[in-house]
């Protein structure tokens, strides 16, 4: 009995016990050679260890470098072995050994540490990898290897790349490694001839990775001789002075090449001469005597003829010494005839980048045109058509992007939920407009200071209220995916897919007001009740159901609204906050009661700040203070808005 | 009538408590976190971490056999507000201790208030330094111990040679970004390739910002983002970058002030690989961590997460108890001296020392953004002594900081004089 239990034993260990982890396979042991810095995981010091696994010619390699670079290698503080690991739980591991991929089995992780290399060891493998990659059956590796290459180009890669590129059958592929092998020439090409016939290849090319291999040939250094050499490399001279080479600085390469005497500042000459004063006198001289700077140079020329301070030039001799050099630019990048081609080369994407940089921001002052266009619509029409200071309109719009955000929450799927989303939200913002009107506004028409007080005053309460409901942090509105992602035209000129859908749908409710207004019977009475109330409501118009349904129309847009900016944006309790200044900027500055005036504001304010943004870019808040004190002077020249309502309606 | 119902419960009240313990009075810890306005988003979550932590205090018994008594105000994100409400609670409520404040403006509208009337005040949050009072004690980190690594990780890790620096418009950016312009210059890296940027809270247009960074790129050198970007504009950042297709491996970006909580408004899919520099993360493996979090989600549901600050309150907290139990009072006094040379483990495994100026020496955390909104830790320092007066601006660089030997918060090493003792600089 006891022998057979001691089989069983023996049976059931076996699977722990038999494939024991081959600590003497070459892998094994190349990894342990290098250790102690992959257990250390610094980018500075791992380069020996991808190096030996990358050169070891070991088939294993591969899976090590892969395995490492996913996050899945461990190492076994105990044994000091390394091995790959699926993680089952928190706390247990399935291990494998890398000689063999046999499974070891399945162990607690207490004694293993996982190995997580940085995205800069990451980038470092991927570059060891792409030896092996490059000839992978499947694209996608191909593909990763190309991605390393772009990242982190070697030397060594272009002769792989070459040695591929004709085999490769994917002509996405195929163009990419084309491109590469290129872009690898101008870096690492033998001779002049091939690495100018590549840079040539670029001439107009907007692409960053093309500037960004250009950029580094054409860096140049700024040198001094007593006359300017000859030679290709000399870009030009310089005269000190200019803008490009200031005095201080010419005068400065003179002192660092030894070729001059340094020069000290005047509080530093001051000091000097303060510490040396004896008896009254510095150096012979009077103390009271030295009230111009030229008797200060001639005392202190005095003490360094003693040996007491370092010689030091004077303002003359720093002239005098500036004009015996010449000052000329040398390419220090690369030898002078490929620099001279990138040069060229450079200049003509220049120009064609600054052409691509104004699309750039044309396209993103659209872009917030069209945004502030979308928050600005609902209030052109209860500002704009009805009169009614507003200032709950942006909570209207926080509540509709509250509404997506809860319809996500139930329908998963972000196509679907955002198609039930924007009617729902209308249907939302428009009930809570209606009742708003009914219960608050209704009381106060025509009492424009009262109305703005006490919308203010519902805009606090119902921040605070969904502040209750949805808490304080930033809630999740997430696009459908065939909107995640940017339409890029090239490297410079791109708009994301989520901004120009809320363009299509500025362009959407423009046209959706503007037929409203003009083409329904609600349109017309509308209208009619702005312009008169009592005419209207003698000619059958009941003034109070249209006043109730308009302002309902303008917040049901304005929920809309919400959802659209909710998707680029965040949704917050005090998103609201954020538009109400630029809806009403908007609305005043295009022409209350137009909505082509809205149009023409929204652009105007858009643009204006992109293009102050362009003028001022590291403070962005300078632009938005700039714009308001901007629409302030407009204001006064325009005081009714670019388009001003003419004849009766302006009276109404 | 209702006067003596009124008398008879408070009689009543009081013969409760008597009764529950020896004391004569629950010790009380006042809690100064804003729970409405534009801050309440970050620190009703501390303030809900305090409630916690007295209430385990309690179940341990207490402090020095007393119970422990939660007073919570409200100063409402205005910043002249917290003067008012920690003087309320230095006055009226006579608490012996205050955990609070998030900004740093508000940090420095209480400072006159707590040390007129020598209170005790712990601040959870990182900050920007280039302060000491003796009344305070900072237990998020130092500039040295979360900007100053992240930055050496990009420089030496990740190789970046062109920076950009991201920020809101208010003090702690702008004090963070001159010390990192300052840093970075330091080690080389020329004027003209750190890109400063400002905007202002809740900022959401960000397409020509991104673009900008991305523009930095065309001189071949690698671009690395610095984002000092605080509260919800991040959401928009974070959104437009993802819409741009910036790959963490092309463009990363270090967040100093983005969390787990922060996360937790975001679609993290697209941000994987992006980088933030904290001294805790909730990943962090760790016995006390996992108790930490699991008693957190049990009290305030499975789907929060914790925070660097909350493991600042918890390590200030446990160490106020500890040094209270010492000190045998909660007198300030007597507290503060028993606070020097404190030892708590913190939750990522190490043990915190309160050093003499009043900061913590914790370990700086370098994590990765994973899909599931958590941060992937791969990198630890042993612990970095927080350091008051920065080293990298010439003239705090002589400054240092010692309340236990010198009795100074501004100590000058070159005269070896006190500058000054309070703090209203």
């Amino acid at each position: 009995m006891a022998r057979f239990l001691v089989l069983l034993w023996i049976v059931f260990s076996l699977p722990a016990s038999a494939v024991a982890q081959q600590a003497d396979a070459p892998i094994q042991t190349l990894l342990q050679e290098h250790g102690e810095i992959i257990a250390k995981s610094s980018r500075r010091t791992i380069g020996p260890a991808i190096d030996a696994l990358a050169a070891s010619g070991l088939s294993e390699a591969q899976t090590v470098l892969e395995r490492w670079q996913a996050k899945e290698m461990w190492l076994n503080e105990e044994t000091g072995l390394f091995v790959w690991a699926e993680e089952i739980d928190r706390s247990t591991i399935r291990i494998f050994d890398f000689a063999d991929n046999g499974e070891i089995g399945e162990v607690p992780d207490d004694n293993f540490k996982q190995l997580k290399p940085n995205s800069g060891i990451r980038g470092m493998i991927a570059a060891a990898l792409v030896q092996f990659q490059l000839r992978d059956p499947s694209p996608a590796a191909r593909a990763r290897a190309l991605t390393a290459i772009e990242r982190d180009a070697e030397d060594s890669h272009l002769g792989a790349l070459r040695a591929t590129k004709e085999d490769e059958a994917n002509p996405d592929l195929k163009a990419r490694m084309e491109r590469l092998e290129r872009l690898l020439t101008i870096q690492f090409g033998e001779t002049d001839e091939e690495r100018i016939a590549a840079i040539d290849h670029f001439a107009g090319d907007l692409g960053l990775d093309v500037r960004a291999a250009l950029n580094p040939l054409v860096a140049t250094r700024v040198e001094a001789a007593e006359a300017t050499p000859e030679g290709e490399d000399i870009v030009q001279t310089l005269s000190p002075g200019s803008d490009a080479l200031s005095r201080e600085e010419a005068y400065e390469i003179l002192v660092r090449g030894d070729l001059a005497k340094p020069r000290i500042s005047r509080d530093d000459k001051r000091e000097a001469l303060i510490a040396n004063i004896s008896d009254g006198t510095v150096a012979g001289v009077q103390v009271a005597s030295l009230d111009s700077e030229e008797a200060r140079d001639l005392a202190y020329a005095a003490l360094a003829r003693d040996g007491v301070v370092d010689a030091v030039a004077t303002e003359a001799e720093v002239d005098e010494t500036l004009a015996t050099f010449t000052f000329f630019e040398r390419y220090t990048g690369a030898p002078p005839a490929v620099a001279l081609a990138a040069a060229t080369v450079l200049n003509g994407i220049e120009a064609k980048v600054a052409v691509n940089q104004t699309a750039d921001l044309a396209l993103d002052a659209v872009s917030l045109a069209s945004i502030y266009f979308l928050a600005a619509i609902g209030l052109a029409i209860t500002f704009g058509v009805m009169g009614v200071i507003n200032m709950a309109h942006g909570e209207f719009i926080m509540m509709g992007a509250y509404t997506g955000f809860v319809v996500q929450q139930f329908v998963p799927d972000h196509t679907v939920s955002i198609i039930i989303a924007i009617p729902l939200a209308f249907l939302v913002t428009f009930a809570a407009g209606v009742l708003m009107e009914r219960t608050v506004i209704r009381h106060l028409y025509h009492r424009p200071l009262e109305t703005l007080l006490a919308t203010f005053g519902i805009s606090i309460a119902l921040q605070q209220i969904a502040k209750n409901i949805f808490g304080t942090q930033a809630r999740p509105l997430t696009a459908p995916s065939w909107l995640d992602g940017s339409l890029v035209f090239n490297d410079i000129v791109s708009i994301s897919y989520i901004r120009i859908a809320i363009f299509v749908l500025a362009l959407l409710f423009l046209a959706l007001f503007l037929f409203v207004m003009n083409r329904t019977r609600l349109g017309l009475e509308v209208r009619a009740v702005t312009q008169n109330p009592r005419m209207a409501a003698s000619m059958g118009i009941n003034p109070d159901k249209i006043n109730m349904l308009t302002f309902g129309f303008g917040s049901g847009i304005a929920g809309i609204a919400g959802v659209a900016i909710g998707l680029y944006a965040k949704v917050t309790s005090e998103m609201g906050a954020d538009y109400i200044v630029q809806a009403f900027m908007t609305v005043v500055v295009g022409g209350v009661g137009n909505i082509w005036g809205t149009l023409l504001g929204a652009s105007l304010v858009g643009t204006l700040q992109k293009y102050i943004e362009f003028l001022n870019p590291s403070n962005t808040l300078a632009a938005q203070t700039y714009m308001i004190l901007f629409i302030i002077l407009f204001i006064q020249f325009r005081p009714r808005g670019i388009i001003a309502l003419k004849g009766r309606a302006a009276e109404a | 009538m209702s006067h003596k119902l009124l008398a008879t419960s408070a009689a009543a009240l009081l013969a409760g408590t008597v009764a529950a313990s020896a004391c004569d009075d629950p010790i009380k810890v006042g809690v100064l976190h804003s729970l409405s306005g534009t801050m309440a988003i970050s620190e009703t979550t501390l303030k809900d971490t305090m409630e916690m932590l007295v209430d385990i205090q309690n179940e341990k018994g207490g402090v020095l056999g007393c119970q422990l008594e939660a007073v919570v105000v409200d100063p409402a994100s205005d910043w002249p507000l917290f003067a008012e409400k920690a003087r309320e609670l230095l006055t009226v409520h006579e608490v012996d201790v205050i955990f609070g404040n998030w900004t740093s403006v508000s940090r420095k509208s209480v400072l006159p208030v707590i040390e007129e009337l020598n209170g005790l005040l712990f601040y959870p949050v990182q900050y920007e330094g280039e302060e000491s009072s003796k009344n305070v004690f900072y237990t998020g980190a130092a500039p040295n111990q979360q900007a100053i690594p992240a930055t050496d990780y990009f420089l030496e890790e990740l190789e970046v040679e062109k920076f950009a620096l991201l920020g809101t418009d208010y003090v702690y950016p702008r004090t963070t970004n001159n010390i990192l312009e300052s840093y970075l210059q330091q080690k080389g890296i020329p004027a003209e390739d750190i890109f400063v940027n400002y905007t202002p809270f809740g900022h959401s247009d960000w397409s020509k910002i991104v673009a900008d960074v991305v523009a930095l790129g065309a001189d071949g050198k690698k671009v690395g983002v610095i984002s000092t970007i605080n509260g919800d504009a991040n959401v928009g950042f974070y959104k437009e970058l993802a819409a741009a297709g910036i790959s963490a491996d092309d463009i990363p970006v270090v967040a100093f002030s983005v969390g787990e909580e922060e996360l937790a408004g975001l679609d993290t899919s697209n941000l994987v690989g992006h980088l933030a520099a904290w001294n805790y993360f909730q990943s962090a493996e760790s016995d006390a961590n996992e108790e930490w979090v699991a008693s957190w989600k049990e009290r305030m549901g499975e789907d929060r997460v914790t925070n660097d600050p909350m493991e600042a309150h918890y390590i200030g907290f446990n160490m106020w108890v500890n040094a209270a139990e010492a000190a045998g009072t909660t007198d300030v006094d007597a507290v503060r001296t028993a606070m020097y040379g404190q030892e708590f483990p913190n939750l990522t495994g190490g043990t915190a020392v309160m050093l003499p100026n009043h900061h913590l020496a914790k370990p700086v955390l370098i994590g990765e953004i994973q899909e599931d909104g958590q941060f992937d830790i791969i990198s630890q320092t042993e612990e970095v002594p927080g350091d008051a007066w920065t080293d990298f601006l010439p003239e705090s660089a002589v400054l240092m900081s010692d309340w236990q030997e010198k009795g100074c918060g501004m100590f000058n090493t070159e005269t070896n004089t006190c500058v000054q003792i309070k703090s209203n600089y």
